[in-house]
């Protein structure tokens, strides 16, 4: 039977979730003993004590005492939640779903508990589950909107559109008052309720809805663009002109709306006088517009190219547009107009020369301008004569010995030439030429990674980042996400042998996308309150395919790579892996590691006294929050000691596959994993997929002639059924 | 980093007891942010006056949508249950395909149950 607590103690009870709550953790602790002191098995109360420890970080303890609260009160719908919780801060959000479905079962009414539950089924992804658990608490408040959006979003995201509009199409009806116009959430409410009329297919009747519903809908732009793409969609030509030619006029530099325009009005691509004279007149109408200049010369051909061409560029050179060429690289697929553009420079610059006008005095402008497009014309690979770029860009740097710019693309030049150090050099003397400008100390302190100066890059970047962060530029670093360095810093010390730090770099990578993942939670309720709906479910889908972003791919196939050189060489890659061929120097690096714990413990120390003087209360709860943070092994010393590389090397390449299967570096690494593991359905299975991708790719052959000799040894000791079918399918 | 908790969530089970109009503030300045709190609360709960909602009509409305909700489910259930399959296949598959069993379960079954199909299926490249 649970225990009964006096008045006295219910309050300090009370006391001690608002202390819980409220981060106190050392008050909520002993106010938590006193009761227990008394009543040694108050379930409840352990429950909340272990909560607290493991918000103090104190996860193994935590979870025994909460299991001990539960042999108490196993009946009590608060240590079941407690123990929830716990699974749920510690990741485990099976366990956690199945706590929190027991603790509701034994108070169905706590809102709380149903709030906690529906969170974690929609970010694990249970749609059933989530939308059982939305029309639980839609029954228990239907007077609020937020209910009625939510369980519709959960029947959107389960695939059950048209049910997900019954739901909005009730709410609506049952609003008596009109909203008024300033209404955020409503405004927002319709507009998803178009986008899933129109998700299912109904166009004409996403456009009638629209015109008719969504008129005063705040979002101005968002219904011109949606009306805009029905129109086009449904083939009201004349009606989807005038649309986009209103958005045009809102935003004159938004590329696609000419596209969409140039569509609509049916002009084929040997339209070329037709496309470019709604071209003309727009840059007529807005002359500042760069869009209705540039893009005419993705589609015209021989003279025409040219004439307009000579007069973008020598409005860009005038104007001294340091994008100029990035902007025009992509026309270098057409042979004719990457000769075309250097000549045009050419020309301009002669011109310029015979005039013989002090243009201006800015270096920037004119002919400094076209130095530079030709300088980077050559250095591009496209077009690469690295000794003429040089031969520019020294001409540029004479006009203007301190554009960072010029020095800049110096550097890109050395690197072209495979001179890293000197390319190292040239950047950090660009950098120099402005101290304060972050994107050339960003270069510089890549340049330096790519020459693998870790300790010199982090130096440079430690000019930009926050003084104050415990453990220095790198930690600040961390937290801030620079995936970029993380990943160049990672290869740089593969490269110079230190596997354990490479494998740290690239495993805090992959955190990064888990704590992205992880970052959802705080959104499922967030942008219910704030109505904020269509971008909730844009976010949702993006999160369903987040690793398929190219930081990930990166950092991942350097883990996989590396993990795969650890399988076949076990020791030799570097001494740290616990082997005794470089005894001497996993020792010696074993020292450094010491070294930079105690450096960085210090650090930290410092940090904390330097925060207490500012702030004494501030101290403590930092203190509290940081035992969390620490981190056993900054140095992947642990990493590189795996036993089972390929197996670690899994956890960055199931990722890879599933949402970059068209990638034929990971379908590689992926066979090369599994044919390691010696699981063949699935090496045969990334040797299709790489053959499809690409049957002449030098490696994708010698991966065939390696399953086929391996095939050759194991096929007898396979099960049949394998056998059969990987019999045919790699004949 | 990322918070162990959400803010807008009240950990731990809080719900029969908590009592967030009664809490002691500490200062003037938490008070007034308290009643700031409820007041907020107090509007995005209970009726707004811009969205004011027919309760008799909620209701209503909630009747007809839990009709439906729930009469739709057993019918997906009986379909995909058709297919038998052997216990070792799924066993095999779970082996060299490195998934779930019942993933294994389900694309055996989309091969009408048999294995060599199955392999010979999951060896297609999947674009």
């Amino acid at each position: 039977m649970p225990q009964i607590l006096s008045t006295k103690e219910a309050n300090l009870f009370r006391q001690v979730i608002r202390d819980y709550e409220e981060k106190r953790y050392r008050a909520g602790l002993k106010a938590a003993e006193q009761i227990l002191k008394r009543n040694p098995k108050h379930g409840d109360t352990m429950s909340m004590k272990a909560l607290i420890m493991n918000a103090q970080g104190k996860t193994e303890e935590a979870f025994n005492l909460a299991k001990e609260a539960l042999k108490v009160d196993f009946k009590s719908h608060i240590c079941w939640h407690v123990y929830g919780i716990l699974y749920r801060t510690n990741k485990n959000f099976e366990e956690a779903i199945k706590a929190y479905k027991f603790a509701l079962k034994l108070e169905p009414e706590s809102q709380q508990i149903q709030r906690d539950l529906a969170i974690l089924q929609v970010q694990t992804r249970d749609y059933e589950g989530y939308v059982q658990s939305r029309f639980a608490m839609l029954k228990a408040r239907p007077q609020l909107r937020q209910n009625w959006t939510a369980l519709a979003i959960a029947h959107h995201l389960e695939g059950n559109l048209q049910e997900a509009e019954r739901i909005l199409t009730t709410y609506e009806k049952s609003v008596s008052v009109a909203p008024s116009k300033t209404d955020f959430e409503n405004s927002e409410a319709l507009l998803y309720k178009n986008s899933i009329i129109s998700e299912q297919g109904e166009t004409e009747r996403a456009l009638e809805h629209l015109e008719q519903e969504c008129k005063k809908c705040l979002d101005r732009l968002a219904v011109m663009e949606l009306r805009a793409r029905y129109l086009a969609e449904l083939g009201r030509k004349e009606e989807a002109e005038t649309a986009y030619r209103a958005l045009i006029d809102r935003n004159p530099d938004h590329t696609d709306y000419y596209k969409r325009l140039v569509d609509v009005l049916g002009l084929t691509a040997e339209d070329e006088a037709a496309q470019k004279a709604i071209f003309d007149e727009y840059s007529a109408k807005y002359p500042r517009s760069d869009a209705a200049r540039r893009l005419p010369l993705d589609f015209l051909t021989g003279d025409e190219f040219r004439t307009a061409a000579k007069a973008y560029l020598g409005l860009m050179f005038n104007k001294g547009v340091p994008s100029t060429f990035a902007n025009l690289k992509h026309l270098y697929s057409d042979s004719f107009k990457k000769d075309t553009l250097p000549s045009l420079a050419e020309e301009y610059l002669q011109e310029a020369e015979g005039s013989n006008a002090e243009a201006s005095s800015d270096s920037s402008k004119g002919v400094g301008a076209a130095l530079f497009f030709l300088a980077q014309h050559y250095n591009y690979h496209m077009s690469r004569d690295l000794t003429k770029a040089l031969e520019y860009v020294e001409k540029a740097i004479q006009l203007d010995p301190k554009s960072v710019d010029f020095q800049m693309t110096k550097a890109r030049i050395f690197k072209h030439q495979g001179d890293i150090a000197k390319a190292a050099e040239a950047m950090d003397q660009a950098r120099l030429l402005d101290t304060k400008d972050r994107y050339i100390n960003t270069k510089a302190a890549k340049y330096q990674l790519r020459n693998n100066e870790n300790e010199k890059a982090l130096n440079t970047l430690g000019l930009f980042t926050r003084a104050e962060t415990v453990g220095g530029p790198l930690a600040d670093l961390i937290d801030m996400q620079a995936m970029w360095f993380l990943t160049e810093d990672g290869e740089a010390w593969q490269r110079r042998g230190n596997v354990a730090l490479a494998l740290k770099r690239y495993h805090t990578v992959f955190n990064i996308f888990d704590i992205w993942q992880e970052d959802q939670f705080d959104f499922h309720s967030f942008s219910l309150r704030k109505g904020q709906i269509r971008a909730y479910v844009d976010m949702i889908r993006w999160e369903d395919k987040l690793r398929e972003h190219p930081f990930y791919f990166r950092a991942a196939l350097d883990a996989v790579k590396l993990y795969l050189s650890m399988y076949d060489k076990p020791e030799g890659v570097n001494g740290a892996n616990g082997n005794n061929a470089n005894g001497e120097d996993a020792a010696e690096k074993k020292k450094a590691a010491k070294k930079a714990k105690k450096e960085a413990q210090k650090a930290e120390k410092e940090a904390a006294e330097r925060a207490a003087k500012q702030n004494p209360n501030k101290a403590q709860k930092d203190k509290e929050e940081e035992v969390k943070k620490k981190d056993d092994d900054p140095n992947g010393v642990k990493l590189a000691e795996t036993k089972d590389p390929l197996g670690d090397a899994m956890k960055f390449l199931e990722p890879l596959l599933q949402f970059s299967p068209k990638n034929i570096e990971g379908q590689i690494a992926g066979f090369e994993v599994y044919i390691r593991r010696k699981k063949y359905v699935l090496a045969a299975k990334c040797l299709k997929a790489a053959q499809a991708l690409d049957e002449n790719h030098v490696k994708v052959q010698e991966l065939a002639a390696t399953m086929q000799k391996t095939m050759d040894g194991v096929l007898e000791s396979l099960a049949p059924k394998v056998q059969e079918a990987l019999k045919t399918e790699l004949a | 980093m990322a918070e162990p908790q959400p803010p807008t969530i009240h950990e731990g089970a809080t719900d029969d007891i908590e009592t967030t109009t009664s809490k002691p503030a500490a200062s003037a300045e938490d008070r007034k942010a308290a009643a700031a709190l409820s007041n907020l609360d107090s509007n995005n709960t209970t009726d707004n006056t811009s969205t004011q909602v027919d309760q008799a009509a909620a209701t209503n409305a909630l009747n007809s949508v839990s009709a439906v909700s729930e009469k739709k489910l057993p019918v997906e259930a009986s379909a995909k249950s058709k297919v038998k399959v052997d216990a070792a296949d799924v066993s095999l598959l779970v082996a060299e395909f490195e998934v779930s069993k019942a993933r294994a379960t389900e694309l055996l079954r989309q091969n009408d149950g048999d294995a060599v199909k199955t392999i010979r299926a999951f060896l297609q490249p999947a674009f």
